[in-house]
């Protein structure tokens, strides 16, 4: 009767499969969370809300959930989070799951690695270590097949954002890349067993066609449209890099004039030993020769993230679409 | 001031209705018409006096008031009297050396100190001075420390003995009694008459300085006085040889009045001492009240010692002078050298030189001498004015205007009249001689010229929507009138540098107009009423005709380049106004002026500006939407279009713009009647950017490397979108914003609709000329480009289309279709071909989708990325230049065994190269290897990808990127990009609308290159033809 379930000691995550649990109904957050999308999320625009539950054993379950509500700015005064609060408190009296557990959040074509993600699961994971991201991904989920995906950020990128220290040395010392940013959290939905026998019959008494929803052709638009974000992000990569470039050019001509500067002093030196004149003071080189800006390199970590996200899912769906047409192609020929 | 009027006494009153009579800055001339009055006393005996009596008498005089600045406190009278007496002590030096110092100086000069220490000390007295005062009476007593050093002996001597000259104090002090009865006499007689107080009072005050002891009651001292008058001021002969009763009436009431002043203020002095005795406080307030007006007292004695202007008198000459030519253009040369000087009244000194033509005119001096006045009077009308800005009162304009008509007449009547202005001053023959023509010396036509640099300035500073402006507007009429006059003059008598201007004033005059009665004569239609018939026959010439002969001759004659250049481009302009456009492009094009338009000055580009607009609006009206597009981008993408054309100043902060400089920019606005109606250029070039441009979204829909035709156009459009509610449209952008989205969809019959209408008629289309045609042209272009965007937006949806069907959608006859589709074909636009028996287009559909298109962009900046990390990698190694061992390098790839030897063979040597030249890392390594990897990779990759057509596109895409990007430099990347068939076109579109950006009104390069790339577009399309 219940859903997820994970477990996580010191960053090591193993599933246990066989943990059952008698809570109340997973579905539930899952259809609560889609409801919330159908509700309010409109195109690229995201929903975000609170994930409640609590950790046993080796698992993290999460039982229920309930939405960010959608504020403009013009009620400015709304605070965020004196109504988790108020939410929180009031699920108590009704004796439902109250700890807050982690937040989920939609996502566009799965685009969802940004700052703002980042900073905000940092937040969570520094205050409530087992919490987790659930990205839910809408469109993905209208084609037939839920797409819903738990992320925490690992250990190292916790430490650096912790130091706030994202300069190009930082990160290549922390020996971070894009692929160690976030790690993936198995889920596992289960339901209570009422629910499931519900589930078979529904499933028994649904028409031909919507089950064939999943055989759906027409897959360039999606395609376009990944193609097209990705082509965005490539974009702010190249920018990212001409930065980067221009940063080390610059480090390495100052390195030169630093270089040129301190040769000359010997020489200078060198040649009032020889005359017999006191050496010139040592002045401060750091002083005369200021390091340029580093570029802040965890930006161009994050669309590298993405980039590959989205790599992932082009790659996903073309294979899944290729399996499709070759299908296609072979009736088509039986037909005829 | 305005204390003392506030205290409301007779004197005071009088101050002020005395001070609205006199006309400012005329004390200098006050002075001189008093001394002219006094002319009467000419007949009275003359005494020869000493210069030492002179001399001494001057310098009693100052002490005299000195002594009575000092009673009453007024340091600062004191000390400018000081000043005065130290010189004039200094002049009398001779008599001073020769008969030792007077003791009466030393006497001063002791009674000076003494009385300025006391004066320092009471400090309660210096608080209560004002803060003039005091500053003068600290000064002062410096100055007479420093003084008296000189005289130590001679004052010691004094104060041991300060009997020694009591008696001749006394004497003073009967003097002084004596003056005072002498004043209070002229109180008495003040009712009986104006002139006679005058006269008492002239010599009583402006010979204050001098003395104002009574000893002026007698006549002797009066006389002396002029003696020495004339003496300072030599020129004064004659003025004292004419007789002032011939004294204007309002002059000597004024006179009276001034010195009326003067009298009340010895009046006052009198009426002060009698007040001390009453009434302390009084006498404080009044005080002051003298101290004020000893101190105007002494600002005019100030002017005196200076010495006023050269004066004019109202009575030109003696009677019984013979009135004769030399002595005319002496009196002249006297009046002229007034001129320009602080304090001439200018206004009087036209009315003198008016008077002046009268009188030679009365005495039959002949015309010479009448030129020259004239020439005179005109340049003191011009110089009325002494700010450049200001413009001529109306009064002035007009009588400019006559006297500049009267001066025609006189020469137009006489042929033996030279002027010029090389004539020497000397060389000049104004006499009359018999069988020497007359020469004077002047410029005619500057003064014309200068004229209708007047009419301008009052054209642009009259309200242009006031019937002040049509009335003002009724003059040019006049001012055509006589530059035609003097353009008829000029052709017998002037050098062909003086035609030149005077043919480039006329054109300046014609070009702008457009001539109705030659439109209507063209069309064939013969006027209506029978006067109109004749005024068309009165008419004369076209004036394209006359246009054509003045700029052919200043084309061939002129030499100054700036002429030329107007001349050009005001022929242009007109060829323009009148739709000869073939006629006005080849000349713009044959003139190269776009090419240096940059070094003219200010008024010259604005005048391009104008030209190339009414350019383009002639290409439009033809129907040459792409030559108006392209006349028209330059002043329109710079959005200012008003400042450009100096059709008014854009609101811009201070900072950009000072004062000086605004009202350098204010004096190049063009008049109101000559203005382009910015609506309708706006118009023009927005109806013509929708024209090109909509077809051209359609056909580069995915095209990533899409340029914009025209970034005004798509900023309307984007304003359009941003609507949030969309009505009916209102303003002419919204129309065109409108229609442009009805072309989008190849619906042209809405977006005939949009852009002809009834509110767009009355806006835009009714100001032509020719609105018929023009607005027959447009319904047929946008049945075109509707056609065209239609193809390029809908094709892929088709497999054949027949043209039969299309030519019905778009009410084109089929053959336009046939002709429309085939040039698509031919150019590659359109990937179809044309099926001859069924008349139907078929699709070859090789388009690639949006999906590939994507692709292809996406592989594109994936190689950018790739590269520019690449360059990342290089610079690594460039500065770890030790970080990888080669050699360990080297033999980790042997290790990679013959795999990578086989498959990556290519990109292996290029590795090998490039660790080669690692050591060195030389430019030429660099080149080389990214060379050899572009090309490897782009080759293998994307050549296969694209089709053919495409194929030539990419080489010249990567040239250009190469070397653009390189560099760092985007427009080169741009540059090469482009196909060949936009090159041109584009290049001048950036060029020009940068240059449009930078330079004020120099658009600099950007016109040259705009027009250029126009140039070259042009002769494109003629061998289309």
């Amino acid at each position: 009767s219940f859903a997820f379930t994970w477990v996580q000691f010191n960053g090591e995550n193993c599933l246990n499969k066989d943990t059952k649990t008698n809570l109340q109904d997973g579905l539930k957050v899952v259809l609560k969370i889609i409801k919330h999308y159908q509700e309010e999320g409109q195109g690229s625009e995201v929903v975000q809300g609170v994930l409640l539950g609590l950790v046993v054993e080796d698992r993290l379950e999460i039982t229920n959930c309930f939405p960010f509500p959608q504020h403009t700015e013009d009620d400015a005064d709304f605070d965020e989070v004196q109504y988790q609060m108020e939410m929180m408190r009031s699920l108590r009296h009704v004796n439902i799951d109250h700890l807050h557990v982690g937040w989920y959040q939609s996502t566009f074509y799965g685009s969802f690695v940004s700052r703002a993600l980042l900073d905000s699961q940092f937040s969570y994971q520094h205050a409530i270590e087992e919490s987790v991201v659930l990205i839910y991904d809408p469109i993905k989920t209208a084609q037939g097949s839920l797409s819903l995906k738990a992320y925490r950020l690992t250990p190292e990128l916790m430490e650096i954002c912790k130091e706030k220290d994202f300069t190009p040395e930082a990160l290549k010392k922390a020996n971070i890349g894009f692929e160690h940013m976030f790690e993936e959290v198995p889920i596992v939905i289960k339901n209570s067993h009422l629910i499931s026998v519900l589930m078979w019959e529904l499933e028994d008494k649904s028409t031909v066609a919507d089950k064939h929803e999943l055989l759906n052709l027409s897959s360039s638009n999606h395609l376009e449209k990944s193609l097209q974000l990705l082509m965005d992000r490539v974009d702010d990569m190249s920018q990212d890099i001409v930065k980067y470039n221009t940063y080390s050019r610059n480090l390495s001509k100052q390195q030169q004039q630093k270089h040129q500067y301190v040769q000359r002093r010997q020489q200078e030196n060198a040649q009032r030993q020889t005359r017999g004149e006191a050496a010139l003071a040592e002045e401060d080189i750091t002083k005369l020769f200021k390091p340029p800006q580093p570029p802040p390199r965890m930006d161009t970590l994050l669309i590298a993230g993405q980039i590959n996200n989205y790599c992932q899912n082009v790659k996903e769906f073309t294979s899944q679409n290729l399996g499709k047409l070759f299908m296609a192609e072979a009736l088509q020929g039986h037909n005829s | 001031m305005s204390r003392f009027f506030a205290t409301g006494s007779d004197s005071e009153s009088e101050e002020s209705s005395s001070a609205d009579e006199i006309t400012p800055k005329t004390s200098g001339p006050n002075f001189r018409q008093s001394l002219l009055l006094s002319d009467d006393e000419e007949d009275t005996k003359r005494v020869v006096r000493s210069a030492k009596d002179k001399r001494f008498e001057e310098l009693t005089n100052l002490i005299k008031t000195i002594r009575n600045a000092m009673k009453i406190r007024d340091m600062a009278k004191c000390l400018e009297e000081f000043d005065q007496l130290c010189r004039a002590f200094l002049k009398s030096k001779t008599i001073v050396d020769k008969e030792g110092v007077p003791p009466f100086y030393i006497r001063l000069l002791a009674d000076l100190e003494d009385y300025l220490n006391q004066l320092w000390e009471d400090k309660e007295g210096k608080k209560k001075m004002n803060k003039n005062n005091a500053k003068s009476l600290s000064s002062l007593r410096q100055k007479i420390r420093k003084y008296n050093r000189d005289y130590e002996t001679e004052i010691a001597a004094y104060k041991e003995n300060p009997q020694e000259s009591a008696d001749e104090e006394e004497e003073k002090e009967a003097e002084e009694s004596g003056s005072s009865s002498g004043s209070s006499d002229d109180e008495e007689e003040g009712g009986e008459g104006m002139t006679a107080k005058n006269f008492l009072k002239k010599e009583a005050v402006p010979e204050a300085n001098k003395f104002l002891k009574g000893a002026k009651g007698s006549g002797d001292e009066a006389s002396s006085s002029d003696d020495e008058d004339d003496e300072d001021w030599g020129e004064d002969s004659e003025d004292s040889g004419s007789s002032s009763s011939e004294d204007g009436e309002g002059k000597s009431s004024s006179l009276a009045c001034r010195f009326l002043k003067k009298t009340q203020e010895g009046e006052k002095g009198l009426d002060k001492k009698r007040e001390q005795r009453k009434k302390k406080q009084k006498k404080e307030r009044l005080e002051e009240e003298a101290e004020e007006e000893a101190g105007e007292e002494g600002e005019g004695g100030w002017e005196k010692v200076k010495g006023g202007v050269p004066l004019v008198k109202p009575k030109m000459f003696a009677k019984g002078t013979e009135i004769n030519t030399t002595v005319v253009v002496k009196k002249l040369n006297e009046i002229l050298q007034a001129r320009g000087k602080k304090g001439t009244d200018r206004a009087a000194q036209i009315e003198l030189l008016h008077l002046l033509a009268g009188i030679s005119g009365e005495h039959n001096l002949g015309q010479g001498i009448l030129v020259k006045i004239k020439f005179n009077i005109i340049a003191s009308l011009y110089d009325y004015n002494p700010n450049l800005a200001a413009f001529m009162k109306a009064d002035m304009w007009k009588k400019c205007l006559e006297c500049i008509d009267e001066l025609l007449d006189i020469l137009f009547e006489n042929s033996n009249i030279f002027i010029g202005e090389n004539i020497a001053e000397d060389s000049e023959n104004l006499a009359i001689i018999e069988s020497q023509p007359f020469r004077v010396r002047g410029c005619i036509l500057t003064l014309v010229e200068r004229m209708d640099e007047e009419f301008t300035k009052i054209m642009q500073n009259t309200d242009p929507h006031s019937q002040e402006y049509v009335d003002n507007l009724k003059d040019e009429g006049h001012v055509c009138g006589i530059i035609d006059r003097l353009l008829s003059y000029l052709e017998t008598k002037g050098s062909t540098e003086e035609v030149c201007r005077i043919y480039l004033r006329r054109i300046m005059h014609t070009y702008y107009k457009f001539d109705y009665k030659a439109h209507r004569r063209s069309l064939g239609l013969v006027a209506e009423t029978k006067s109109e018939q004749d005024q068309e026959e009165s008419e004369g010439e076209d004036s394209a005709v006359i246009m054509d002969r003045l700029c052919k001759f200043i084309y061939a004659k002129d030499r100054t380049d700036r002429i030329r250049t107007c001349a050009i481009l005001c022929h242009i302009y007109h060829h323009a106004l009148h739709s000869r456009w073939y006629q006005a492009r080849d000349l713009m094009l044959m003139s190269h002026l776009q090419d240096n338009i940059q070094h003219a000055d200010p008024p010259v580009q604005i005048l391009y500006n104008r030209t190339m607009v009414q350019l383009g609006i002639c290409a439009f009206r033809q129907g040459m939407i792409k030559d108006a597009h392209n006349a028209l981008l330059d002043i329109q993408s710079s959005g200012r279009a008003k400042e450009l054309l100096g059709q008014g100043l854009l609101m811009r902060n201070m900072q950009e713009r000072n004062a000086e400089q605004e009202k350098i920019e204010k004096r190049r606005q063009v008049p109101f009647h000559m203005h382009i109606n910015l609506e309708l250029l706006e118009c023009v070039y927005l109806v013509s950017a929708m024209l090109l441009e909509i077809p051209y979204m359609a056909a580069h829909e995915f095209d990533a490397r899409r340029r914009m035709i025209s970034k005004q156009f798509h900023h309307q459009l984007r304003v359009g979108e941003r609507q949030p509610l969309l009505g009916p449209p209102e303003s002419m952008r919204e129309h065109v914003v409108a229609a442009s989205k009805a072309m989008k969809m190849g619906d042209w019959r809405t977006c005939h609709s949009f852009i002809i209408n009834e509110k767009m008629n009355s806006k835009v289309w009714d100001l032509f000329p020719e609105t018929q045609c023009v607005r027959e042209m447009l319904v047929r272009k946008i049945q075109e480009e509707s056609l065209r965007t239609y193809l390029f937006t809908y094709s892929s949806v088709y497999d054949s289309i027949s043209m039969g069907t299309l030519s019905e959608m778009f009410e084109l006859e089929l053959a336009m279709v046939h002709s429309i589709i085939s040039k698509m074909i031919i150019n590659e636009e359109l990937m179809a071909s044309l099926d001859q028996p069924t008349q139907t287009v078929v699709m070859h559909r090789t388009e690639p989708t949006s999906l590939q298109n994507m692709a292809l962009q996406l592989a594109e900046k994936l190689g950018g990325l790739v590269e520019n990390n690449e360059r990342v990698f290089d610079l690594k190694q460039g500065v770890y230049g030790g970080y990888f061992n080669r050699d360990q390098k080297g033999s980790y790839q042997q290790k990679q065994g013959g795999y990578q030897r086989e498959n990556r063979g290519g990109y292996q040597q290029r590795q090998g190269g490039y660790r080669g030249g690692d050591g060195q890392r030389g430019g030429g390594y660099q080149g080389g290897y990214r060379g050899g990897y572009q090309g490897g990779n782009r080759d293998g990759n994307q050549g296969g990808n694209r089709d053919g057509n495409q194929g030539g596109y990419q080489g010249g895409y990567r040239g250009g990127y190469q070397g653009g990007n390189r560099d760092g430099n985007r427009d080169g990347n741009q540059g090469g990009n482009r196909d060949g068939n936009q090159g041109g076109y584009q290049g001048g579109y950036k060029g020009g609308y940068q240059g449009g950006y930078q330079g004020g009104y120099q658009r600099g390069g950007g016109g040259g290159g705009g027009y250029g790339g126009y140039r070259n577009h042009q002769n494109r399309d003629q061998s289309n033809y």
